[in-house]
């Protein structure tokens, strides 16, 4: 009976708990439709390229969004950790060193940044932008505000390819199946969200709250380490001012995705459809050479407007599994 | 612990307040820098305290705007509070800042406008390098190389900067009111970053069938990350490349016949000036100085020179 | 007067996705009466009570109000014509204060449309005045207890002078001695010629106050008579369908080891020198007063809260220190009388919350074996008998007996030994209580060590072998079967004889 049902359901439930793919869906067509440029293998391995960077920022921003945390400072954090990874490799030219100067980096940071959110009780928002200004410094006082040039091979990672995939495109998938399986094969992934949902019911049930809460943002250290590496090798040069903003593109991604910010929701699918919504939109308005200001405004609608019709697609969702219940008992 | 926690912070901010007391000298210059986050305005603020350790009698403090007008004229206020004996002021925005300087030159303190000028300042003095200018030498040559009918593409700083602003408008009037035949394809805003850069220059080249003939950009950042896009695209063997600022990097790419030009903004040189002329008034040699540093444009056949620079600098080796 | 028809609901029917929910309802409501709604959980009285308050529109059959067809468009409207509903999940501002909360969205306006604070404080001081509650109207939400706030929720509900007031389950979080404000408030509004419409499991506080009773099963209309000619056992037989033999299923079960053993345990300005022992095979309850400290001293002893000084055994062995996880290793579980708050994660699955406290049990090499997890938890709600459609299911859209029931199905799956109960049929009707209550015996009869704590007097009376009083944060007397009696508790909880 059961399988009948989602059988005949199927389209409901697509439309519900994937709407947002839906919407990936909508926009991918359409934006083949208005420009013949945007359905080719070189344009779209330039958007999985473009946003690589920003979506692996948001697979660790999901992590931790779904245990109830935030990080604000991970753009900054990946300026410093970057910065400090590509002066590692002149120094050095041990590519393998710089790597793991960079994640060492974040990773400190953001253990700073579990110490003060369980130990402290301080709120993330508050933590994580402090840190965001301390890193921020900590890479300007280190490179004294000058961009780091002459970084000879280290831009491989960011700008070489595996037979025809860029690399940047296969350590963003890399995080995404290491995102998915974190949550949906992990007592860790299982605890986040015990935790985001409801944090007193998951310490009374005997999870490990603070531990988890410090593994979420150990984990999104080393995901914003790997992602510096990349941002700083695509970009050839070691930016301590780079990616300003990051933080708020990543967090978007992760929201669009579903994740939701009150904690206990989210996936690491629905995040990368996020990333693509995100980037099929800039790259369709550039390729269609859509004024700037305008650009923005319309960006802003859409991402309104997907949010708007996901949430309206699960409210469905719930109702009709009320329904459903009901249903359920009078048939036991 | 709290209490513990807070009396540490307490300590070390007295701490730190009572060695900037310590540092004793005859003058004491303010240096009010546009914002340390941004590589040109951080290097000139670095070569102006270089230069300082060259006069004894001269302590500079740096001071931070961060591309903030406000937070800019709020530091221009606490430094006239202070009393220093001079105030160098790098605006953010000229006309923001200028009742501030006036204010300066009404507490009689030294006051030094510079990178750029806020003209008309009753009192005040200046140290220029002009943002039009800077850009017009570019657009200038770029008037001779651009082959007719080309297409270009137009890299913006920040909407509302003022070195932004005034870079456009030169490339507006040198050159793209002057060249119809050239198709502007894309103009969008970089802002400043080479990353954002990238990702526009990408999405244009994929639009784009005729290769894009000049990528007009309001700095040398921005012109790297487009070159960066095409660096190994045949089409783009020719395409030409302008810049403004002189970096490392833009040396390193006009070297490599990559970059066509790029307008040298030179740190040394304004810092040199600022400090000489900040001396020359304080001590009351004289009252009043105006003076500008050059808009030297570098290209392939004099950019040893810059290379020199940079070298000496300890930027590149 | 007495006779008039203030509201009638006459063939009500209504359809959610491939079922009916309620299937040609009628009942007529008099004025001057309290109308009592019975059934079992899913049996259609919350979707009956939503329709009254304008949340679901029926799909057939009509609401009439005075003799005259109404469409109640949705809860604003409802109160607008005089309907106002006292829900089973509290709704309230915890930020704001009492005074603010009782005016929630309709406070008092001056001449130039601000809010009248002085007026609106004056009201609400009049309001607690006259129901004789204690708390001051200035006084934060989220520094009351959970009866206070029922209570309020309640006030709220009868401030502006209604003519249907819809009660969902009013007294699940309520003292005897506020139910018994709360009849009192009942009484006024029928002297007022309002009607009231009172849902409850309690079946036993039903005859206190009922005039007319209807009874719903399974979406339909089982019967509606007045009170006077049914008692509990009809109402019972007509709720579940059939006869029920024994309400407490009560069973002597050999008794073993002491497994849990606590000696002067104690938490400053809490409780004191709490002495107890439960033994393998014993149902143990814990009765006193609300504030009594019972609540506080299970939540200590499982780690929750802090405790200082007491030695407590655990199977033969003394912890130093109690912490949930050491606890939950050592096999001591506890029911949270607050589960939404401490026993469930509402947004996550059924299937997510039951092996929450047991993943371990699913893990090979940090791997989780999902098949292995469905399985078992699959089992698990089977054992328990939860009503879910899947067990993807978010729990928060389960009904209250049904998310009992998952909590429960959680701790089976660790197998503890020891079961701290708090409250455990708090809010569930009277199926679900009767299963959970086999479920005791059962789990007794395996062996295992359980504490009851309730506030339901029947129910210690009816389920325990021992029973432990508390007055006052102290242990102040303990009964064994034999010596079971109710006045006993009473003298003892409110502290007229001490041992």
């Amino acid at each position: 009976m059961q399988a009948k049902r989602s059988k005949a359901n199927l389209w409901e439930t697509l439309k519900s708990k994937y709407a947002i793919f839906l919407v990936l869906v909508v926009l991918f067509v359409i934006c083949s439709l208005l420009n013949k440029n945007f359905l080719t293998w070189n344009n779209l391995t330039n958007i999985s390229r473009q946003i690589s960077v920003t979506t692996i920022l948001a697979f660790g921003e999901t992590l931790l969004i779904i245990s109830g945390l935030l990080d604000l400072s991970n753009s900054s954090v990946l300026a410093f950790a970057g910065t400090l990874s590509v002066m590692a490799y002149k120094a050095n030219g041990s590519m393998l060193l710089a790597i793991l100067v960079s994640i060492a980096v974040a990773v400190f940071c953001n253990a700073l940044n579990a110490l003060m959110t369980t130990t402290f009780k301080a709120p993330a928002f508050i933590v994580t932008l402090a840190m965001q200004t301390m890193a921020r410094g900590a890479a300007l006082l280190l490179t004294a505000g000058q961009n780091v040039y002459q970084i000879g091979d280290y831009t491989i990672l960011g700008q070489g390819s595996v037979w025809i995939i860029p690399t940047p495109i296969l350590f963003m998938i890399f995080f995404f199946l290491v995102t998915r399986y974190i949550l949906n094969d992990t007592r860790f992934g299982r605890s986040l969200y015990a935790i985001g949902g409801n944090e007193a019911a998951a310490n009374a049930s005997g999870i490990a709250v603070n531990k988890v809460k410090t593994g979420a943002y150990l984990i999104n250290g080393v995901m914003v380490g790997m992602a510096a590496v990349l941002f700083m090798s695509r970009v050839n040069a070691g930016l301590p001012n780079g990616a300003q903003g990051y933080e708020t593109e990543a967090l978007t991604t992760a929201i669009i995705g579903g994740t939701s910010f009150t904690g206990g929701i989210g996936t690491a699918g629905g995040t990368i459809v996020g990333a693509f919504i995100i980037g099929f939109l800039n790259n369709i308005m550039n390729l269609t050479s859509v004024n700037s200001y305008l650009q923005q405004i319309i960006k802003g609608l859409i991402i309104a407007l997907a949010v708007i019709y996901d949430i309206y697609a699960k409210n469905k969702r719930t109702r009709k599994k009320m329904g459903n219940i009901e249903d359920k008992q009078q048939a036991a | 612990m709290k209490k513990v926690l807070s009396l540490i912070l307490v300590l070390a901010l007295a701490l730190a307040c009572s060695f900037a007391l310590a540092e004793d000298a005859s003058y004491r210059v303010a240096y009010i820098a546009r914002a340390q986050a941004d590589s040109f305005a951080a290097w000139l603020a670095n070569a102006v305290k270089e230069e300082a350790d060259k006069y004894p009698d001269i302590t500079v403090d740096v001071f931070d705007g961060q591309a903030n007008d406000e937070t800019e004229n709020s530091l221009i206020e606490n430094a006239i509070t202070n009393q220093y004996d001079c105030i160098i002021i790098q605006p953010n925005n000229g006309e923001a800042q200028r009742p501030y300087a006036e204010q300066v030159v009404a507490a009689g303190i030294v006051c030094i406008t510079t990178n750029a000028r806020i003209d008309g300042v009753e009192g005040a003095s200046s140290v220029d390098a002009d943002p039009y200018e800077q850009a017009a030498v570019n657009a200038r040559l770029a008037l001779e190389m651009v082959p007719e009918n080309a297409t270009a593409v137009i890299l913006r700083g920040p909407a509302g900067n003022f070195h932004a602003d005034k870079r456009y408008e030169a490339w507006q009037t040198e050159f793209f009111e002057k060249r119809p035949d050239v198709k502007v394809v894309g103009d969008d805003y970089a802002n400043w970053n080479k990353d954002e850069a990238m990702a526009l220059m990408e999405d244009w080249v994929t639009a784009n069938e005729q290769p894009i003939g000049l990528i007009a950009s309001m700095n040398d950042n921005m012109a790297a990350g487009a070159l960066e896009v095409v660096k190994d695209n045949p089409d783009y063997a020719n395409v030409l490349t302008f810049g403004v600022d002189g970096t490392a990097e833009a040396c390193l790419l006009i070297q490599e016949g990559r970059m066509t030009a790029t307008c040298l903004q030179n740190a040394y040189e304004l810092a040199e000036l600022l400090l000489d002329t900040a001396h020359k008034l304080l001590t009351g040699e004289e009252t009043e100085i105006n003076t500008d540093v050059g808009n030297p444009l570098y290209t392939k056949d004099n950019v040893q020179e810059l290379y020199d620079i940079h070298v000496q600098a300890g930027a590149l080796e | 007067m007495q006779a008039e028809i203030k509201l009638e609901v006459r063939d009500v029917t209504k359809l959610f996705p491939g079922v009916k929910a309620l299937d040609h309802i009628s009942f007529q409501v008099r004025r001057g009466t309290t109308h009592v709604l019975c059934g079992e959980n899913g049996a259609g009285k919350s979707t009956l009570m939503k329709i009254i308050n304008g949340i679901y529109t029926p799909d057939e059959g009509q609401i009439l109000l005075d003799g005259q067809p109404v469409k109640i468009q949705n809860p604003i409207h409802a109160r607008s014509l005089g309907i106002s509903m006292v829900f089973q999940e509290l709704s309230y501002v915890p930020e704001m204060t009492v005074a603010e909360n009782i005016f929630l969205g309709r406070w008092p306006l001056d001449k130039l449309h601000r809010i009248d604070r002085a007026e609106m404080y004056r009201r609400a001081q009049a309001l607690l005045d006259s129901q004789g509650l204690h708390y001051s109207p200035y006084e934060q939400l989220k520094n009351l207890t959970v009866s206070d706030i029922q209570m309020l929720e309640i006030i709220k509900a009868v401030s502006n002078d209604p003519q249907i007031v819809i009660m969902d389950e009013p007294t699940s979080a309520i003292t005897e001695k506020e139910t018994q404000k709360l009849f009192e408030m009942i009484r006024k509004l029928k002297e007022k010629g309002a009607c009231v419409i009172y849902i409850s499991h309690k079946l036993d506080e039903i005859f206190q106050i009922a005039d007319e009773i209807t009874v719903l099963r399974d979406g339909t209309m089982v019967d509606s008579k007045p009170a006077s000619e049914l008692d509990i056992d009809d109402v019972i037989q007509m709720m579940v369908g059939r006869r029920m033999e024994n309400k407490y299923p009560y069973e002597e079960v050999p008794k073993g080891d002491v497994l849990l053993d606590v000696k002067n345990f104690n938490s400053s300005g809490v409780f004191r020198d709490i002495n107890f022992h439960i033994r393998a095979g014993e149902i143990v309850g814990f009765a006193g007063l609300m504030g009594a400290g019972r609540t506080e001293v299970v939540r200590a002893l499982f780690g929750l809260d802090p405790s200082d000084g007491g030695t407590v055994t655990i199977k033969g062995s003394a912890k130093t220190k109690l912490s949930v996880q050491g606890n939950i290793a050592d096999g001591l579980v506890m029911l949270s009388e607050d589960r939404r708050r401490y026993g469930l994660v509402p947004i996550r699955s059924v299937m997510e919350n039951v092996s929450l406290a047991n993943l371990k049990k699913f893990i090979y090499k940090g791997h989780l074996h999902r098949r292995e997890e469905r399985d078992a938890v699959q089992e698990q709600c089977q054992r328990m008998n939860v009503k879910t459609p899947t067990l993807e299911t978010t729990v928060e859209a389960l009904s209250g007996g049904n998310q009992q029931k998952i909590v429960l199905a959680k701790w089976m799956e660790v197998n503890p030994d020891i079961l701290l109960m708090d409250e455990p049929t708090r809010g569930i009707d009277v199926g679900a209580k009767y299963e959970i209550y086999k479920l005791m015996i059962e789990l007794a009869k395996s062996g295992k060590a359980l504490l009851m704590v309730s506030s339901e007097l029947p129910e210690l009376l009816g389920m325990c072998d021992r029973i432990y009083v508390l007055s006052q944060g102290r242990i102040t007397g303990e009964l064994k079967r034999s010596e079971f009696s109710a006045e006993k508790i009473m003298a003892y909880a409110i502290g007229t004889i001490q041992d």
